[in-house]
């Protein structure tokens, strides 16, 4: 309990940091060039409050998107990611094509995607998949790579099928590194979510995605830099779930080693 | 009774073929505990992963009272060298795990009670010591009830005091459980101490080159007599002759 009331008040005093820091380029862009650069932290929150409506909707709706590409990303990319890293056979033929596909970025791919997936939802969770999609996989071919042997044969001397092996060995040994991994990737999951919803939502209204807010107030900074302000929550938002997944999901890299006799 | 009859194991295939066992026979019988020692590397291990059925025999064949073994079977447990337990399970679900594996609903809760580790099962292994540890891992063997027990080093890697605990309750376990039983040790000590006969394996690939028999075993005291300084001193010299050194 105390514990959590720290990490909830560093992420508290971290936000602070990052207002104060936020003011002060605010105040010295303002100094330096003779107008307003970069509006402050109180007028962005006075433009959220006007606008909270419309923003909370385009938050809302970019938080589903993201859930279910990276929902989507973890169904399709774990099994195979795990299959690849334990079946040494699916390794030598699959790994070069991960490794050849992986670095290809989806927004190259975006005039291909939309004349695929048409302009409608689809193409903008498709881009945001792409991305996590194959760090899920990487992630979780690299560490199902280095699975401890005797586990294994704990499990196998037992009788255990395929599907046991990797039920009670695979997965749980590499979901640390997966659920890292995703962590890691939600930056990047978040940039491309932003592309998807600018570049391929020209035509939908401002609650449509905070890219699509943004997009829609270019003109009108303090409002536009609101939700930018929303798409740091966002990630922040889904950073935590993560980590508190693995808290709960890997309970067993957090105890200590307490000895006995 | 676990019998092995001209048991060749060969790993990989052409010219990177590695041959680990050899012409291997031996037998065991029911209710009996055997050690088997030999260089490092010779194959010991790999004998046993054949005998529990995780290894197919390149050639030759092995029974298990009387009947062949083609994969891994029900009444028979393996401990392994550091215990194999699985980090992200506690004491009791590793314990159980082998229970569970082959849907069986029993618990193992009464085992552990047995080894000293009641108040543990919801632990996970990383808060144990290394005997503990080991404990845990004998537990998940015992609570599938087997009549054949297969024991690869089970303590290897502890301090004198806990070696010397757990070869104890081994020894207690098996006269209390009756099972037979196959102990792969590289202390000599403890070969004598758990083994009723002796089995000295030649360097890779693995074969019986000499079968020590070691009647006073599991007398009471049994640890400091002379007979028993003198059976390591045998053992020792068994172990050299076959080292080819």
């Amino acid at each position: 309990m105390i514990r959590t009331l720290r990490v909830v008040l560093n992420y508290l005093l971290a936000m602070a940091v990052v207002v104060l820091l936020w003011a002060g380029v605010s105040w010295l862009l303002e100094v330096s060039r003779g107008r307003e650069i970069l509006p402050t932290p109180w007028v962005t929150f006075a433009a959220a409050m006007d606008n909270i409506g419309t923003l909370a909707s385009a938050f809302g709706t970019s938080a589903l998107r993201f859930l279910i590409a990276l929902a989507v990303a973890f169904l399709l990319g774990l099994p195979l990611g795990l299959a690849v890293g334990f079946e040494s056979k699916l390794d030598r033929y699959l790994s070069p094509l991960i490794y050849l596909l992986y670095p290809m970025p989806p927004v190259a791919l975006l005039l291909f995607l939309y004349l695929a997936f048409g302009l409608g939802e689809v193409v903008r969770l498709v881009v945001v998949v792409m991305a996590l999609f194959f760090q899920v996989v990487v992630a979780a071919q690299g560490a199902a790579k280095y699975i401890v042997p005797s586990h294994v044969t704990a499990v196998r001397s037992a009788g255990a099928t395929r599907w046991q092996i990797y039920r009670h060995v695979v997965l749980p040994a590499t979901l640390p590194s997966v659920l890292t991994a995703a962590r890691v990737s939600v930056g990047l999951g978040i940039t491309m979510l932003y592309i998807a919803e600018t570049k391929l939502g020209v035509l939908l209204g401002p609650g449509a995605g905070l890219g699509r807010f943004i997009e829609y107030y270019t003109f009108r900074g303090d409002i536009s830099l609101a939700g930018v302000v929303g798409l740091a929550l966002l990630g922040l938002l889904f950073y935590v779930v993560l980590e508190l997944g693995e808290r709960v999901l890997c309970r067993w890299k957090f105890v200590g080693a307490r000895g006995g006799t | 009774m676990i019998e092995a009859e001209g048991l060749t194991l060969i790993y990989g295939r052409g010219g990177a073929a590695v041959p680990a066992v050899a012409g291997l026979s031996l037998a065991v019988d029911s209710y009996e505990l055997v050690s088997v020692v030999g260089p490092s590397g010779c194959g010991k291990t790999t004998l046993l992963f054949a005998l529990d059925g995780l290894l197919h025999p390149t050639a030759g064949r092995i029974r298990i009272h009387g009947e062949e073994v083609r994969g891994v079977r029900r009444d028979v447990a393996l401990i392994l060298q550091d215990a194999g337990l699985l980090p992200w399970k506690t004491v009791r679900a590793n314990a159980e795990l082998a229970l569970r594996i082959q849907g069986r609903k029993e618990s193992a809760g009464r085992v552990l009670a047995e080894l000293g580790l009641a108040g543990f099962e919801r632990r996970f292994p990383s808060e144990l010591s290394e005997g503990m540890k080991r404990r845990v891992g004998i537990a998940r063997a015992l609570a599938l009830q087997p009549r054949v027990m297969l024991m690869d080093e089970p303590t290897a890697n502890l301090d004198s005091l806990t070696r010397e605990h757990i070869q104890n309750l081994i020894l207690g376990l098996w006269w209390e459980m009756g099972f037979t039983g196959v102990l792969v040790t590289h202390d000599m000590e403890e070969a004598v101490f758990l083994g009723k006969r002796i089995l000295v394996l030649s360097p890779r690939p693995a074969r019986v080159v000499e079968v020590i028999e070691n009647p006073g075993m599991g007398e009471p005291g049994y640890r400091g007599t002379p007979e028993f300084t003198a059976q390591v001193a045998h053992l020792r010299q068994a172990l050299l002759g076959s080292n080819g050194s």
